[in-house]
């Protein structure tokens, strides 16, 4: 499938700004199935200092400083992507889960990459009624794609979407409370489960493609920025660093080609869509997102 | 008998107080009781030293440590005095050389270490370290961290200067006990111990023949130059400080004003397309080259790291990833400070260097290997615990106290994060204690500079000593590094240039403005708030226990004039009066205006002369002398000698360079002063109490406002409020008058950069001066019933106005800007956060490729 993604983040203070700084997670990554045909990000007012770097994880990260005097900034992300399924191997699939433990299996091949995502991170914490939680589908010897893949179905059946019911620093345990959350809670919610029994597991920063109800127009402006996990396969036979299988808690499914990743990390703190850093006497902020997915074929 | 010898013959008895002790190897003294090798040259001066000789050697040093100002703050304390044994730690140079090997090798090992971690990270991809031991540890700067294979690494050296902590085995052998990468502190504390050591025991220091440390100094100052990126002519350094509350806030400011650096705090620095600059006054801005960091990484750019930071600089990782400013040591360096390490170096070191370790550290077992965590496990089980568990980054005492079932389920959830370290039994030393030398544990921190291309250890060091069973250091040592022959070159470096060449400093960036503005108006307070005091006092000695006669009356007055100011705690007077002196939590009290005047000239340490701090070490030994003697008298004699310190700075402001920061404190004094006298004024002046009381309490606020004598000459002693307004309001030529503190404002405030002859705080203050010169004194003295309305009205309005004046200087003249905030840290009131898309909204309707695979 072919897209234009848009994703315009718009600021506005009730005092000027003199100086910003900010850091975007906004370029969808290069992958085997996914193929990044243009991307642009403009800043407005005008950056004084726009660059783009790749970060540790290997996402294209966008710095920009603002120095013009603003009471509204506008971040622009225009993309053009052609993205297609991922094929995973049955034998990737269809090894024990208790052989796709990094830590305690150094020796892997690529076991020292994975590393990084299966000890615990600061949104996904690890806790005992994760672990315990996710055990029920962590059973001995169960296949790592089935046993993954049923986690995230009881994920989705047991934890009601619900905008209201946590914020951007609701932790682990807060989710368990509610019972509820939003895409960004169930991925760290995901994450802390499969890295509470050793497996390494990402949080993928994206778009979905929607499609709008039978009969009715689509929408522009409609979509939302949204986040899913990735749990690793290891290459047991190849020697190769291995394949990541991605999962979409959210919806209960795996990410197909609808799926637009932009960036992984630990968790979302490695890879905010925007964060920044002010300067200014502004007490109060409004903070508006425009999305739009737009099919091209 | 000597103190040496007495404690000789003490440590080479079987130890009866501890049978089973831990058997500690001795610094002095030999298992057969003669003195060590080291000792031995100075043993003629050293033995025959007697208590006697030990308690003026101790009492010279704190006096020395005080006027120098030399202060330490544990962590969530204030700042407090320094603390140094007067017995050195001396060691031969047979047994430094090999110390010295070894810590250069570590060095250069740390170095390669964290160019792969932070670049290629072979050592992980080949299974040399666990990667856990990295990746889980909190020092591990992903931000700088460049993986991609052959790309140049972002800081190609980025180790210039490190701390290793030893300490000496029951055999003799020196062991790491701790590294120090990212912000090494004690350089500054080592120099300050020798100096003073120097001074207290001269003789022994000169026959001791050892290594003079300002070379070190030299070559730390040029490696840090040379650190700079590209080629540069005259790279500008910066010391990056947390500011005074920092523990350390005094090794900082030592090393920067040593080196010549300017110390700056977080907010003095901006990022401007990708450079770092320091801010200078005006809108002025001076690119930076190299910055000596004394901030942890985590705090260092709000943007990229911890964003709540107030400490850092927005930016500053996106500076250092382009290469534009070299931060000393680099960003990533906090990774080794990772006892978890410590297991895999020995493999690291044949690895990056090809050749074996030399310097052997703490058994360490990491609980991320298995048998690492079944040792550690063994040990808990175990009543002794022969083994120490830590976290690999953190402190350990929370894990002290927690039960041992609780530590090991933690240990058990996260075991790479945790290690077990063998317990060593650190070498013993003489230390001086309540008369005598005892033996205490010692550890040793030794520093490590990277110079022209080779790792250069400090030949010294600076040495901590413990208190029984405890972990936290209860002093320093100096330590003395004996020459092997005294033409060696101090420091091994005689080719280094001396600091002739050092750029002078003139730094006027907001902050250090703001703080001299406030060493202006703190000094004044505490001057002014003795002076009340001490007057006080002396009416309160004649009259305290006759409330109703005249001096009773009079001594309400002025206990009101305090209380105004600074509030009444104690309805004892004597209790009121040393709680005024001493205590700092108190506002409006003598020691808190003290304690602010000195966190203001801590700040800005760097630009100060040394003769700075000889006034609290005044004011710290006057505290002393109250604790010590219960009487009222000493109220006054303390009192009297705190003021001698505090108008002491008089005389170090007076030789000052006449730049903005000399005009900032004369802003700030003149006025205080004015509003001091104000509220004086006020308080006592505006209600009548019949002649007599009137009488006490204006001669009272003459002395206080130092006007007596004037006065006398001026009016024969004939004391009338109408005569006392003239002298202390209105009189242009009385330095204590408002109409003269008002000008001398003026005249300040329009030497400053930002004032054009219109501004705010010019307007303001030139009115109230012009409606202070108008004041006709019959009208202020008219009464109305037992109050005079038209001076306490005047009062009013004038303090209204001064505190205007003092807000719109703050506002012109140091504001430096609003704070740094994240986007998100703003109240959002209407927001639309990025949402997902989820089953409610989209309507997936093509089935999943793979699904059911």
């Amino acid at each position: 499938m072919r897209y234009r993604v848009s994703h315009r983040t718009v600021y506005s203070y009730d005092e000027p700004v003199t100086d910003s700084f900010g850091l975007a997670y906004l370029t969808p990554r290069e992958l085997p199935w996914q193929e990044v045909a243009s991307h642009e990000v403009t800043v407005d007012p005008e950056a004084s200092d726009l660059a783009h770097e790749l970060d540790y994880h290997g996402n294209l990260a966008t710095y920009f400083q603002v120095t013009e005097r603003h009471t509204t900034l506008l971040v622009d992300a225009l993309s053009e992507v052609t993205v297609s399924t991922p094929i995973h191997s049955d034998a990737a699939l269809g090894g024990a889960w208790e052989r796709a433990r990094p830590l305690l299996d150094p020796v892997l091949p690529g076991a020292w990459l994975a590393a990084d995502f299966a000890l615990a991170s600061a949104s996904a914490e690890q806790t005992a009624e994760a672990k315990e939680y996710a055990a029920e589908s962590l059973t001995r010897g169960r296949p790592i794609g089935e046993a993954a893949t049923e986690l995230m179905t009881r994920i989705h059946r047991d934890f009601a979407y619900d905008k209201t019911a946590t914020t951007v620093t609701s932790t682990i345990d807060d989710i368990f409370d509610k019972r509820a959350g939003v895409c960004q809670d169930f991925a760290h919610l995901t994450l802390a489960c499969l890295r509470g029994h050793g497996l390494a597991a990402r949080y993928v920063s994206g778009y979905l493609a929607t499609e709008p109800p039978p009969g009715k127009e689509r929408i522009v402006g409609a979509d939302a920025s949204h986040a899913w996990v990735e749990v690793w396969l290891p290459d047991h036979d190849g020697g190769g660093p291995g394949e990541w299988l991605a999962l979409d808690p959210t919806n209960d499914q795996w990410a197909g080609d609808r799926y637009v990743t932009v960036a992984w990390g630990r968790d979302y703190g490695d890879v905010p869509p925007v964060k920044g850093v002010i300067f200014t006497e502004a007490k109060r902020s409004t903070l508006r997102v425009e999305v739009d997915v737009a099919p091209l074929d | 008998m000597t103190v040496l010898r007495d404690y000789a013959a003490a440590t080479s008895q079987p130890t009866l107080a501890d049978p089973d002790g831990p058997g500690r190897f001795d610094e002095v003294v030999g298992p057969d009781g003669s003195l060590r090798p080291a000792w031995k040259g100075l043993a003629e001066l050293a033995v025959s030293l007697t208590p006697a000789d030990m308690y003026r050697v101790d009492s010279d040093i704190a006096r020395f440590l005080a006027d120098d100002g030399v202060t330490y703050a544990r962590p969530g304390d204030r700042q407090g005095p320094w603390r140094l044994d007067p017995v050195p730690l001396v060691i031969d140079a047979p047994t430094w050389t090999p110390l010295e090997k070894g810590l250069a090798q570590r060095a250069e090992l740390f170095n390669a270490l964290l160019v792969d971690l932070y670049g290629d990270q072979r050592l992980l991809a080949e299974g040399v370290v666990p990667p856990a031991v990295v990746l889980g540890h909190g020092g591990f700067t992903r931000a700088v961290a460049r993986r991609s294979l052959g790309e140049e690494p972002i800081d190609p050296r980025p180790l210039v200067f490190s701390a290793t902590d030893l300490a000496r085995d029951a055999a003799g052998e020196w062991r790491v006990i701790g590294d120090r990468a990212q912000a090494p502190s004690g350089l500054g504390y080592a120099m300050e111990n020798r100096r003073v050591i120097s001074r207290v025991v001269p003789e022994l220091y000169r026959q001791a023949g050892l290594h003079r440390m300002e070379p070190y100094f030299w070559a730390l100052r040029s490696a840090l130059i040379q650190s700079a990126n590209g080629d540069l002519a005259d790279p500008r350094v910066v010391v990056l400080s947390p500011g005074t509350h920092s523990e350390t806030a005094y090794d900082q400011a030592f090393v920067a004003s040593t080196l010549g650096f300017p110390l700056v705090q977080g907010s003095d620095l901006l990022v401007r397309d990708g450079w770092v600059y320091l801010r200078q006054g005006r809108g002025r801005m001076e690119r930076v080259d190299v910055i000596l960091r004394r901030v942890d990484a985590a705090w260092s750019d709000p943007l990229e790291l911890r964003g709540e930071s107030q400490l850092g600089v927005a930016g500053l990782v996106e500076a250092v990833r382009r290469g534009r400013v070299r931060v000393v040591n680099g960003l990533g360096s906090g990774v080794l400070e990772n006892p978890g390490l410590a297991p895999y170096l020995p493999a690291a070191c044949e690895t990056l260097l090809g050749e074996p370790l030399l310097l052997q550290g703490l058994t360490t077992h990491w609980c991320g290997a298995p048998d690492g965590l079944r040792a550690v496990l063994d040990s808990l089980e175990q009543p002794s615990r022969p083994l120490h568990v830590r976290p690999i980054d953190g402190p350990s005492a929370e894990l002290e106290r927690l039960p041992t079932a609780k530590v090991i389920e933690r240990i058990l959830d996260e075991p790479h994060r945790y290690v077990g370290q063998e317990r060593l039994p650190f070498s013993q030393v003489p230390t001086w204690r309540s008369g005598a030398a005892r033996p205490r544990p010692v550890t040793l921190r030794t520093f490590t500079l990277r110079y022209g291309g080779s790792y250069r250890p400090l030949v010294g060091g600076l040495a901590n000593v413990y208190d029984d069973g405890g972990f936290r250091s209860s002093a320093s040592k100096d330590v003395w590094v004996l020459k092997a022959d005294p033409a060696d070159a101090d420091q091994g470096l005689a080719e280094v240039m001396s600091m002739t060449a050092a750029r002078a400093v003139a730094v006027t960036v907001p902050r250090v403005l703001e703080d001299l503005f406030w060493v202006g108006r703190y000094a004044e307070r505490a001057e002014d708030m003795l002076r009340l005091l001490i007057v006080t006092h002396t009416i309160s000695e004649d009259f305290r226990t006759r409330p109703g006669t005249v001096g009773g009356a009079s001594l309400s007055v002025l206990l009101g004039v305090i209380g105004r100011l600074a509030g009444r705690q104690y309805d004892d007077l004597d209790a009121e009066f040393r709680s005024l002196l001493t205590d700092a939590d108190r506002v409006g009290s003598v020691a808190h205006s003290i304690e602010n005047l000195r966190t203001a000239l801590t700040d800005v340490r760097d630009q100060l002369s040394a003769d700075t701090w000889r006034a609290f070490g005044v004011v710290e030994r006057a505290h002393e002398a109250l604790a010590e003697n219960p009487h009222s008298h000493q109220v006054a004699d303390t009192a009297g000698r705190i003021l001698t310190g505090v108008l002491s700075l008089q005389g170090v402001f007076a030789s000052m360079m006449r730049d903005d920061g000399w005009h900032m404190i004369g802003a700030g004094r003149a006025l205080e002063r004015s509003l001091q006298l104000v509220h004086l004024l006020r308080s006592s002046t505006t209600v009548r109490r019949g002649i007599d009381v009137d009488r006490t309490v204006l001669n009272a606020v003459l002395e206080s406002a130092e006007s007596s004598v004037t006065h006398r000459r001026r009016y024969r002693g004939y004391v009338r409020p109408a005569g006392v307004l003239e002298l202390l309001v209105i009189d242009p030529d009385n330095p204590r008058s408002l109409a003269f503190s008002l000008a001398e404002v003026r005249d300040h405030v329009a030497a400053l950069p930002a004032s054009t002859g219109s501004t705010r705080p010019e307007r303001l203050v030139e009115n109230l001066l012009a409606e202070v010169e108008d004041q006709s004194v019959a009208e202020l003295v008219a009464i109305g019933g037992v109050n005079r309305p038209n001076l306490e009205s005047f009062l009013d309005d004038t303090l209204d106005r001064l505190a205007r004046l003092g807000e719109s200087v703050e506002e012109l003249h140091l504001r430096s800007g609003p704070p740094p905030r994240s986007f998100g840290a703003l109240a959002i009131v209407d927001s639309l956060p990025a949402e997902p898309a989820t089953g409610t909204i989209p309507v997936i309707t093509e089935p999943l490729a793979g699904e059911g695979a």
